[in-house]
């Protein structure tokens, strides 16, 4: 016990480095809004707060699973196409069999939850896709996900050809997206992201599935070496993150009731973002969940205040790119200043 | 001995286990031969392929007479027309390979040529001569390999999210730089573009084919020389082999990836002006997808995912599978099967580079 405690306090401090980077990057949160309340007007309103939380639900799904895969030391750019993907599938499924001359009209004419299911299916076949590249064949993964990420959006237009298909519905496809949770008044998404978000900390922290996946990012030779059945690991966290995007596609297919195949275009670079912004680091194995949630806050921060100060949308990119970059550097220059 | 059937001598015996053993050699030398020889050439027979494909395939009805008659894929205006468009990806994914072959990616290619295709449109819409105009992007675009050569050689951020974070900087700064209410820098009311803006990309100066087409030749040319006859090819390959072995042994990696980065802005800004030029407009999205177009190219042209070898000649018959394939199946099928199919040829070229491709034993 003692020595343990006396590595700890070699290593800095009872805090972990992880805890300590979620903990700077929720004092810079804390500034950012500050600066934001100055210059927004109405900015620090209740119903505002709650606004930046609860806007960004999707992309925080996301960023559950890109966080993981991340913390492994690899990229899933296909996120996005996937959530158009399951979107356009499962409206194609439910939509009425043979009813209209318009062939955007007609479907497969599958119950809603038969139709739920077999999209999350093809979603997690991405992944699978995703996963017997990377970790079976050894390709880099951003080069694989991105290709993935062209065949998932291009199923999707090829389904939609190239617009949506938005027509001869059941009542049932657009419930869950409008539900609203009674008690809480929380939409039901925002209810899915707060349980994903409270099951994937609790995961990190006490499985050793998670323990390991740290391992891994930290060096697969050694984890490998050490009896970890590294590309198993691998295949279940991009067919875990891929069934999210499944998840996020679902909701939002549900929300517009339509399946658009440009939905969630970019979407992989914001959930890659707010991973970044929330200390996850490609090198290394390093980043907690509840950092990228703290990201995704950020970013919600300055995004809703770049808009609160009229600026046109285009400054958006710009927008992400700075604090991506200010966020990776000063995170580094924290954590070099902490080992002193 | 035991293994020796009867009615042999023992040295019979032996002659039939070497002449056994000879023709075995030989024949693993005939399938290393033949393995290395389809990864020499298998290129050029897709590229042939394609052509031939495009050229005699006819969806609803296969007829042999119509032959080279169907789309016209071969005839003279659509060559021209299809090596016009290829100017942008023939003008950039050589040096994209030189990078690669180092190991590193640079996912901002296509941002840094619309951005490019922007400054220089603007440029030229306010008055600026074509030399003033080209120069200063060329010097713009090398300040964007610049920037991210700093941020992945000096601030030593992963090269994949330095780059895209420099992919949305740049974008961003293009879209900001269109006014408001325009999708792109074009002739307005109070300001006309000069005609004079597509001699470059699209007028004919020799075989129909426009400057831009025989700068991207000479582009080619120089850097096929660069990889084969020059230090900064050979210390390409060193570093993308091994980089610490390489800079034990006295190569600054640092100071040629960087190089290697600021080259390939260089060339967006150009492939960004030539794109400009032939539509005589500034877009803001002109280079949507350039990067992944160059991965492909890349991919194709059999360059090892981490490095190390690699062929810029090659990459270009990639380019032009690609510039094929996109033009080809325009007339074939709707263009919404664009994306897939795209995604489709990048899948396909990693099993192919994965299948013919020495993997390189990792450290």
């Amino acid at each position: 016990m003692e020595t343990k405690q006396q590595q700890k306090s070699l290593l800095g401090g009872k805090l972990s480095d992880e805890s300590f980077i979620t903990l700077f990057m929720v004092g810079v949160l804390v500034l950012v809004f500050a600066i934001a309340c100055l210059v927004v007007p109405n900015f620090y309103k209740p119903q505002n707060i709650l606004n930046l939380i609860t806007n960004n639900w999707f992309v925080i799904i996301l960023g559950i699973g890109v966080t993981f895969v991340l913390i492994t030391g690899n990229f899933d750019m296909s996120v996005g196409g996937n959530i158009a993907l399951t979107g356009v599938l499962s409206v194609y499924f439910c939509q009425g069999f043979n009813v209209s001359q318009n062939a955007l009209a007609n479907g497969l004419g599958l119950p809603y939850v038969v139709a739920v299911g077999l999209a999350l299916l093809c979603a997690m076949g991405i992944g699978g896709v995703n996963a017997f590249f990377i970790a079976k064949l050894k390709v880099p993964s951003i080069i694989v996900t991105l290709g993935t990420m062209m065949l998932a959006r291009g199923a999707a237009q090829v389904i939609t050809q190239g617009a949506q298909r938005n027509t001869s519905l059941p009542d049932a496809f657009g419930v869950l997206g409008s539900l609203n949770i009674p008690v809480i008044s929380i939409r039901f998404s925002v209810l899915v992201m707060i349980i994903l978000i409270i099951v994937a900390f609790i995961f990190e922290k006490k499985t050793v599935f998670a323990r390991r996946i740290y391992l891994i990012g930290a060096n697969p030779e050694a984890a490998r070496l050490s009896g970890i059945n590294v590309s198993k690991y691998l295949t279940t966290l991009y067919i875990l993150s891929a069934l999210l995007a499944g998840i996020t596609g679902i909701l939002l297919a549900s929300e517009y009731k339509a399946g658009v195949s440009s939905r969630a275009m970019g979407y992989e670079f914001d959930a890659l973002v707010i991973a970044l912004l929330g200390g996850v680091s490609i090198a290394g194995g390093f980043g907690s969940v509840l950092g990228m949630f703290v990201g995704a806050i950020i970013l919600s921060v300055v995004t809703s205040a770049a808009t609160g100060l009229l600026l046109s949308p285009d400054w958006q990119f710009i927008l992400k790119a700075v604090v991506t970059f200010i966020a990776i550097v000063s995170q580094r220059f924290a954590l070099e200043k902490r080992k002193g | 001995m035991s293994g020796v059937p009867n009615g042999i001598s023992s040295e019979e015996h032996i002659n039939v286990i070497t002449t056994k053993k000879e023709s075995l050699r030989i024949q693993l030398d005939q399938s290393a031969a033949l393995r290395s020889n389809i990864k020499r050439y298998y290129i050029y027979v897709v590229l042939a392929l394609i052509v031939l494909i495009f050229s005699v395939v006819k969806l609803d009805n296969f007829n042999l007479s119509e032959i080279f008659d169907r789309g016209h894929f071969l005839s003279p205006d659509s060559v021209i027309n299809i090596l016009r468009s290829a100017v942008p990806i023939l003008t950039v994914s050589g040096a994209f390979t030189l990078l690669m072959i180092s190991g590193y990616i640079d996912l901002s290619v296509g941002s840094a040529m619309s951005l490019n295709a922007v400054v220089f449109s603007l440029m030229i819409l306010n008055g600026f001569s074509f030399l003033s105009a080209l120069i200063i992007t060329l010097i713009v675009g090398s300040m964007m390999g610049f920037i991210n050569g700093y941020l992945v050689m000096k601030l030593r951020i992963t090269p994949v999210i330095a780059t895209l974070v420099t992919l949305s900087l740049f974008k961003g700064i293009a879209l900001l730089i269109v006014p408001d209410g325009l999708s792109a820098i074009k002739s307005s009311a109070d300001k006309v573009m000069p005609a004079w803006i597509n001699d470059y990309g699209r007028k004919d100066v020799l075989l129909g084919l426009p400057w831009a087409f025989w700068v991207a030749v000479l582009v080619i040319a120089v850097l096929v020389i660069v990889q084969r006859r020059t230090l900064l090819g050979k210390y390409a390959a060193a570093i993308g082999g091994n980089r610490l072995a390489a800079e034990l042994s006295g190569i600054n990696a640092v100071k040629m990836v960087w190089l290697l980065y600021i080259i390939v802005g260089f060339f967006a800004a150009l492939a960004g002006m030539a794109r400009a030029s032939y539509m005589s407009l500034g877009d803001p999205l002109s280079g949507d997808g350039m990067e992944l177009s160059c991965i492909i190219a890349v991919l194709l042209g059999g360059t090892a995912f981490s490095g190390g070898e690699g062929s810029v000649a090659k990459t270009m018959v990639g380019a032009l599978i690609i510039v094929c394939v996109t033009t080809g199946l325009m007339t074939v099928i709707p263009a919404y099967w664009q994306t897939v199919a795209m995604g489709t040829v990048l899948l396909t070229a990693v099993v192919l580079n994965h299948l013919l491709v020495r993997e390189k034993v990792k450290a």
